[in-house]
């Protein structure tokens, strides 16, 4: 080897300001490759749902029900299904959390954080990269209910504001999960922690049966459950029930949890050692 | 894009001017007021026994922690508050790879490259450079995960140089590779070094300190020790026909009986 231009020292033009949604958009683009160039970590956010709902569907789906469990069509395979969809979103959203431990626990961390970039992009970009496999992950749920007999009032628009729904939902959840991972900052223990809240948060609410029907202790939570109000909007968007009390309770929940555990989760990220 | 402050940065005599640097972690003293100071040009080597503070210090001059007291600046910047400034000019290269396994080689000088602020084609550019350079045009389309210890640390180097630092900050860089990779590394950064590029490194191996580097600080408690350039840490320790072992054995040792004397 011998004295090259690239060894040559070169005044760096630094950039004059930083620039988080170009970097954003860097982050998010490098953890959709890692994705499409690492197909395997695709099967928990897109495969494993599709499985769930037609196991679901097929066992529970031809319960004879009358009353809130009976859809619009008179089914509880109309009310399952957008309990479903919740479900399995709240169930990915953790990903989001671990993915970023895994960074922040690595060489990649301090690289990240000695380069003249926008320090909120890694967890921006992130939550920008996730929102959109939790996009596709509720338009093929969306696909295949459909084929099993989900019906949406709306058509195509309403399969949109439900998919809208779920991806708003979903990335609160992923910014809770976010915040926990990082106050946890130990990969294995949040692997095997943080998917506890989320399988609590789907069954303590109306996902699968409605809060009236569920054990009397378990009640007031499922009231308040933001599961409860995802999933209510689902079903008043697929057949045309009251939308507006659970939309602005679901926003309320989008908006608390967004804020709340996002400002401590990029705090954390941005604390200096 | 220019930057009205280039000039300044760059017109500084010291690259790194350290002053009365503190920093605990709890109860533990990592750094108990360190003065040094780094030239333009120079490859500058932290030496000291596991705990002494080396790894703490550089994270400070990285941005990567903050002192506690005392002021830290790198050409002419302070690295508590002019931070993007600082990490504009630095590269680092800690000691675990700041890469992402899951992505090629490319991918990776590519993110890292347009991060820093080059634009796709700059990155481009600089990445088969590099690449080039560091004899890794053949792997860089490979994953990171399928390198050997030499190639990851080869293509670490890479990362640090994509954005053209003024000051490389290297943390153990040659620890964990076999004498072969040590080697290709060090032929890397005595190029990087005679076309002027300024380094500052820790190191566990002290004959490439003594066969590299311009001037030596030894670092013990959290206090620098003795400073000097390796000839003439190894004249304070014992004279003629010392190693540099022997120097930062002696020097640590003396320092050592001095805490505990004093203590």
């Amino acid at each position: 080897m011998t004295a090259t231009a690239p060894m040559a020292p070169v005044r760096y033009q630094a950039p004059v300001r930083y620039r988080p949604a170009r970097d954003s958009a860097l982050i998010a683009g490098r953890n959709l490759r890692v994705l499409r160039k690492n197909p395997g970590r695709m099967i928990y956010p897109l495969v494993q749902p599709l499985v769930l709902l037609v196991m679901f569907v097929s066992v529970f789906g031809n319960l004879a029900v009358t009353g809130h469990a009976a859809g619009a069509s008179g089914t509880y395979r109309e009310f399952l299904i957008p309990g479903i969809i919740i479900e399995n979103a709240a169930l990915t959203a953790p990903t989001t959390g671990l993915a970023l431990l895994r960074d922040a626990s690595s060489g990649l961390a301090d690289r990240f954080r000695s380069l003249p970039m926008a320090r909120a992009a890694v967890l921006a970009g992130r939550l920008a990269s996730d929102a959109i496999v939790f996009a596709v992950q509720a338009v093929l749920l969306l696909a295949l209910a459909t084929l099993l007999g989900f019906h949406v009032r709306d058509g195509l628009a309403g399969l949109a504001a439900i998919t809208a729904v779920t991806v708003a939902f979903a990335v609160s959840v992923a910014v809770l999960s976010a915040w926990l991972a990082l106050l946890i900052n130990d990969q294995e223990t949040a692997e095997r922690v943080l998917f506890f809240p989320a399988i609590a948060l789907a069954f303590v609410s109306s996902a699968f049966a409605p809060v009236a029907d569920l054990a009397g202790w378990m009640q007031p939570a499922a009231r308040v459950n933001p599961v409860t109000a995802a999933a209510a909007v689902i079903r008043s968007l697929a057949s045309g029930g009251a939308l507006a009390a659970p939309l602005l309770e679901l926003g309320c929940w989008t908006a608390v949890l967004i804020l709340i555990p996002g400002t401590l989760a990029a705090r954390r990220w941005h604390a200096a050692r | 894009m220019s930057d009205p402050t280039a000039a300044r940065a760059t017109s500084k005599a010291a690259a790194i001017e350290v002053a009365g640097v503190r920093k605990a972690f709890g109860q533990v003293t990592a750094l108990d007021g360190v003065d040094l100071t780094v030239a333009n040009g120079t490859l500058t080597a932290l030496l000291g026994p596991n705990g002494a503070g080396k790894t703490t210090l550089v994270r400070i001059i990285a941005t990567l922690a903050r002192p506690d007291a005392g002021r830290v600046r790198v050409f002419g910047f302070d690295v508590a508050t002019q931070a993007r400034q600082v990490r504009a000019r630095i590269g680092l290269t800690g000691q675990y790879a700041g890469l992402d396994d899951a992505l090629s080689g490319h991918d990776n000088l590519m993110l890292i490259g347009r991060l820093a602020g080059l634009s796709r084609g700059q990155a481009a550019s600089r990445a088969a450079e590099l690449t080039a350079a560091l004899g890794l045009a053949d792997a860089v389309g490979r994953m990171v995960r399928t390198y050997s210890g030499g190639m990851r640390r080869r293509l670490d180097l890479a990362a640090s140089l994509m954005h053209k630092p003024d000051l490389l900050v290297l943390d153990e860089p040659t620890t964990g590779l076999d004498p072969a990779s040590r080697r290709q590394l060090w032929a890397i950064l005595t190029e990087l070094k005679a076309a002027g590029t300024t380094m500052l490194l820790t190191t566990q191996y002290l004959e490439e300190a003594d066969r590299f580097a311009d001037v030596v600080h030894v670092l013990h408690h959290g206090k620098i020790v003795a400073s000097g350039t390796p000839g003439q840490l190894k004249s304070l320790a014992g004279g003629e026909g010392t190693s540099l072992d022997d120097a930062f054995l002696a020097l640590t040792r003396t320092a050592g009986a001095d805490t505990e004397a004093v203590a």
